[in-house]
């Protein structure tokens, strides 16, 4: 019984992961993934960690998908156009180490037990959610807090990145009168260009800038 | 018949295998990224299973510790693939083959 449940959830999570790796359009990919997701909290579940499966529904299939999602969505992502592919030559050579890595696969799946009895059939207390707590407060406390740091470094660069910030500095400021800048200054990505802008007052120049001017008392 | 600490270290090993194949052959940041978190999670898989045959809460507190660095990994990977994109308007890993902007 318990056999076929695992059978059930390890084909969804194994099915999702090659349907992800075959499609060609991210989003579905994507839910594939979520599938994936799915499967292996069922699995979590069968062996008796209940808190892990649950931060796994909530995290990765919650969390880091929609943030994915997003991603997609904002980006607009186009599929993937099939080209021909790179490195071909290399192709038996894949083959025959493939077989060499399952070939020792099977000579530990087959030739070496000394796996554990099975206590998943019995009541046991390790993935209980006060358990891990006092884990993780305990023994556990560097670790945690260095994690805490991590998430910390996370936020920041993931705004540093995120920022849309042109190579003039928030506080930049212009000066009234006629004005010739590079073309690099308004956008990023035209870096090189350095054909000039002229502008002709103070405003126009503010407005292509996107900064503030030096004295607001002056009117340019 | 009961589940044995094989099969899930069997099935691990295929999900992770599909993961290193993924990022090897797919072309899009994206994608490449969520290879990575499939390969994450079978690395947690694993961690799972030792900690619940062996009965020892240690490995549920790595897999805690592993869910929170793929969530960091999630907020600025997915910050690099906008810059990325912005800058280039493209996400294919081919042409972003420059650490320069």
């Amino acid at each position: 019984m318990v056999a076929i449940l695992f059978i059930l959830f390890a084909g969804l999570a194994i099915g999702c992961a090659i349907s992800m790796v075959a499609q060609r359009n991210p989003l579905y990919s994507a839910i594939s993934l979520i599938g994936v997701f799915i499967g292996l909290a069922c699995l979590y579940v069968m062996l008796a960690a209940p808190f892990i499966a649950a931060v796994q529904v909530i995290v990765y299939a919650g969390a880091i998908m929609v943030l994915v999602v997003f991603v997609i969505m904002l980006l607009n992502v186009e599929e993937e156009e099939r080209r021909p592919l790179r490195l071909r030559a290399l192709m038996p050579i894949a083959v025959v180490l493939a077989a060499i890595l399952f070939a020792e696969a099977a000579f530990i799946i087959f030739f070496v037990h000394a796996s554990p009895g099975t206590p998943t059939t019995n009541v046991s207390d390790i993935g209980l959610t006060s358990s891990i707590g006092a884990g993780l407060f305990t023994s556990y406390l560097l670790p945690f807090e260095i994690t805490s740091l991590l998430l910390l470094m996370a936020i920041v660069g993931a705004i540093t990145l995120a920022r849309r910030g042109g190579l003039l500095p928030q506080d930049a400021g212009v000066v009234p009168g006629d004005q010739v800048f590079p073309q690099e200054l308004l956008d990023r990505r035209q870096v090189g260009d350095l054909s000039p802008v002229a502008t002709h007052s103070s405003e126009e120049a503010e407005r292509l800038l996107g900064v503030k001017r030096t004295s607001p008392n002056k009117s340019g | 018949m009961t589940p044995q600490l094989s099969w899930y270290l069997a099935l691990s090993a295929v999900l992770f295998t599909i993961g290193v194949v993924g990022v090897m052959v797919k072309r899009n940041v994206i994608s490449m990224f969520m290879c990575i978190e499939l390969m994450l999670n079978a690395v947690n898989l694993t961690f799972v299973a030792f900690s619940s045959f062996f009965r020892d809460v240690s490995g549920q507190l790595f897999v805690f510790i592993v869910m929170t660095v793929a969530a960091a990994e999630a907020s600025v990977g997915l910050g690099i693939i906008i810059a990325i994109f912005r800058n280039r308007e493209s996400l294919d890993v081919d042409d972003a083959s420059v650490l320069k902007l």
